[in-house]
């Protein structure tokens, strides 16, 4: 039974922005884990399917933030602030963060239903717009979140946070398994007209010595 | 299957965090104690009467909020 007074819409709102942003920092994890290759075809292919289904929990908790927000009575954002950057008269810059993540998210997401559609290079860009979604989430939690101010804040900041800077340095730095190793040396690419011309007898001394 | 897992356990991780937020909720301060009070007054034609005052004072006006909250 819920008691009289409490704030239902302010309590959801405040836990599921929480649980969204804790699931959009695993998704993105997730990816990065994934790309490095380090977890084998295997375990990778079921980290991939996870990662998909993380990210659109993480927007669906998302939704439900947005609103929660939008119901509550003080509050008092009209529809058109809950959706479009800039519009909210309180604390413009960090609410428009959050609303900016929401919708890089929600390309992100659909982006692995149509990845076949825009190409793998438009998709690998739009997938590095996840780092700018999550820092620019990240920025508008500890802006505006009520529960993340102090050391409470840093500390989650630091537990989603380090695991993705982590990957993010082994993606780049770490070999992938995967990956054929370059050759030492490469024969020098014949031209055409080399071939096609007539080969003199010291010719062949010259070129493998 | 993989979609029902997590839609469970982030409805599950939205309760239990929405249950620690409830809990540790800031509870409306209890309102003071009116405590009478007694001044001294002194008529015109010098007298003195002792007057008791009842505390007519508003107590402060607690609020659910963990943050102050404007209105937009």
């Amino acid at each position: 039974m819920i008691a009289a007074g409490v704030p239902v819409a302010w309590l959801v709102a405040r836990s599921a922005g929480l649980v969204a942003l804790a699931l959009f920092a695993l998704a993105v994890a997730m990816g990065l884990a994934f790309s490095t290759r380090l977890l084998g075809t295997r375990r990778g292919k079921m980290v991939l399917g996870w990662h998909q289904t993380i990210m659109w929990t993480a927007l669906a908790m998302l939704v439900v933030h947005m609103v929660a927000v939008g119901l509550d009575p003080i509050l008092n954002f009209g529809p058109l602030a809950i959706v479009v950057p800039g519009v909210a008269s309180w604390r413009t810059l960090p609410i428009a963060g959050g609303i900016v993540t929401f919708w890089i998210m929600l390309a992100l997401a659909i982006s692995f239903h149509v990845r076949r559609r825009i190409g793998q290079r438009r998709w690998r860009l739009l997938h590095y717009a996840s780092f700018a979604g999550f820092t620019i989430g990240l920025y508008h939690a500890l802006g505006v979140g009520s529960d993340l101010t102090g050391a409470r804040g840093l500390v989650f900041a630091g537990v989603a946070v380090a695991p993705v800077v982590w990957l993010v340095f082994a993606r780049i730095l770490l070999p992938r398994p995967g990956a054929r190793p370059a050759p030492a040396s490469r024969p020098a690419p014949v031209p055409v007209a080399a071939t096609q011309a007539p080969q003199r007898a010291g010719d062949r001394e010259v070129v493998h010595a | 299957m993989r979609n029902i897992w997590a839609t469970v356990m982030a409805t599950w991780a939205l309760f239990a965090v929405l249950a620690v937020l409830a809990w540790t909720r800031p509870l409306p301060a209890p309102a003071p104690q009116q405590v009478p009070g007694a001044v001294v007054v002194t008529g015109k034609n010098g007298t003195s009467h002792l007057v008791v005052v009842q505390s007519g004072a508003t107590p402060a006006h607690a609020t659910t909020r963990t943050s102050p909250v404007p209105a937009g």
